[in-house]
């Protein structure tokens, strides 16, 4: 199979976002694949766009300039350096939770208290899940929530979008 | 020179950022440089063999010109892949004449429990006594071991973050559009760098010899935007009562972070300690810490008063 698309792994990564509480591998972000992230950049834009939120471009120019920062600071953060093309990545398939988030905005407003507390539960969980990986992948110590922070920043502006 | 051509050529399912294009100049050179007469048929050989990149040469016809275009290919392969090498190392080369990458490693060496101290001490610098920052041999211990020595983490988060309660509440005032986000940064950005200047400048025009880096700076002055955002994030909840508040809390309490920071940077060792000395010249810098501090404040209330209605 010379697809360049290798199934198992994919899966394994997507594991690996949805069980925030499982200790990650370090190995699995050697090989760097945009496959999977570029689904779930598609999937999040598609539920925008069933909820009538057109600002496609908008999501493509913070997730660029989100994932060159995270890039610029992991590699001043670690020993290291890490490439774009992990923390695209990486990036990338912690925005799966996200894309519940905006399917259930499609179907309830997320205005009052009880989608806001959704909403910051679904921020927590992909910015742990992103920094679980970073630190395993990049052997960073005593660094999990300073990596999160950043994540989180990113993630809520993507929940913003979804939101207004 | 051959492995080298074998793994360039062998990894069809790196994506394609990874690979290194070199199977043009592979079919292309090699045959420019022979003056062969079975060209044609060592271009077929060459055109067959470099994707492969086996350099087994040819049974039948022309032996000679086929074992020839192969370790040439392989050598035009592995050339190719070292002007790539060279390219990038040009980039980070020139990258690191523009900006220091190893000084700003030194200012990102933090953790968490570091990180958490030192909002404490911004927001209740009044129980710390010892601020001198830690050597070790000549050079600054990194800010994980120290909690006095400077960051670059907390300036950089706290300057995003503040971009994006901005947004946050000028978009409860009107309507939320992601344009506003850039506008912020930008005016932000730009009030930075003119602060940085002006004190750069007055550093220059009283000629202080201190140890106080362009970095140091930025760092320091990047320290009052945790301030801010507390202000600005009180006011959101609990509307101008609590702005107020938290903004004149963070404001005295940065008022001192500055002083006693600035302190032992600028003024001369003998006041560092507490012995008040004459003379023109230490008034002078005492003065200037003292506008530097004072300055914090005045552009907190200033850069936050519009987003608090």
């Amino acid at each position: 199979l010379e697809l360049g698309i290798n199934f198992d792994h994919i899966w394994q990564k997507t594991l690996t976002v949805l069980h925030p509480l499982k200790v990650a591998d370090g190995s699995i972000m050697n090989e760097t694949d945009l496959a999977g992230p570029m689904v779930f950049c598609l999937a999040f834009g598609a539920t925008l766009l069933l909820a009538g939120k057109i600002q496609f471009g908008y999501v493509y120019g913070i997730s660029a300039i989100g994932c060159l920062g995270m890039f610029c600071l992991l590699n001043l953060m670690s020993m290291t350096g890490v490439s774009f093309g992990c923390v695209a990545s990486v990036l990338g398939y912690c925005l799966l939770p996200m894309i519940l988030l905006s399917s259930f905005a499609v179907i309830f407003s997320l205005q009052g208290m009880v989608g806001i507390i959704l909403t910051a539960g679904i921020i927590g969980w992909c910015s742990f899940s992103a920094s679980k990986i970073f630190i395993s992948a990049l052997a960073m110590e005593g660094q999990q929530l300073l990596v999160a922070y950043p994540c989180a920043l990113l993630y809520g502006v993507f929940a913003l979008i979804s939101i207004f | 020179m051959h492995p080298a051509g074998l793994a360039a050529a062998g990894t069809p399912r790196q994506p394609s950022k990874r690979r290194i294009p070199v199977s043009q100049p592979g079919m292309a050179d090699p045959h420019q440089l022979f003056d062969d007469t079975s060209s044609a048929q060592s271009r077929g050989y060459g055109a067959q063999r470099a994707p492969g990149g086996l350099g087994y040469p040819a049974p039948s016809a022309s032996p000679q010109a086929a074992f020839l275009a192969d370790p040439v290919s392989n050598m035009a392969m592995a050339y190719g892949s070292s002007l790539a090498a060279q390219g990038k190392e040009l980039v980070d080369k020139n990258i690191d004449r523009f900006i220091p990458v190893t000084k700003l490693k030194y200012y990102f060496a933090v953790d968490t429990m570091y990180v958490g101290k030192k909002l404490g001490l911004l927001f209740f610098p009044y129980l710390h006594q010892d601020w001198e920052v830690q050597y070790q041999q000549d050079t600054p211990v990194a800010p994980r071991f120290d909690i006095n020595a400077p960051d670059l983490y907390i300036p950089a988060m706290a300057f995003i973050t503040y971009v994006l309660v901005a947004g946050l509440a000028l978009g409860t005032q009107d309507r939320f559009s992601p344009d506003l986000l850039g506008l912020q940064a930008s005016s932000a950005l730009a009030w930075l760098t003119l602060e940085v200047l002006a004190i750069l400048l007055s550093l220059y025009l009283v000629t202080v010899n201190t140890d106080l880096t362009t970095l140091d700076l930025v760092a320091f002055l990047g320290y009052k935007y945790v301030g801010m955002i507390g202000g600005v994030l009180m006011g959101l909840l609990f509307g101008k009562i609590g702005y107020y508040l938290v903004l004149g809390w963070c404001c005295v309490s940065i008022f001192v972070f500055m002083i006693r920071t600035l302190r032992l940077k600028i003024l001369a060792e003998a006041a560092a300690e507490g012995v008040p000395v004459r003379g023109a010249r230490n008034q002078l810098r005492m003065y200037l810490t003292m506008a530097v501090a004072a300055a914090q404040p005045l552009l907190m209330y200033w850069l936050t008063f519009h987003l608090v209605r």
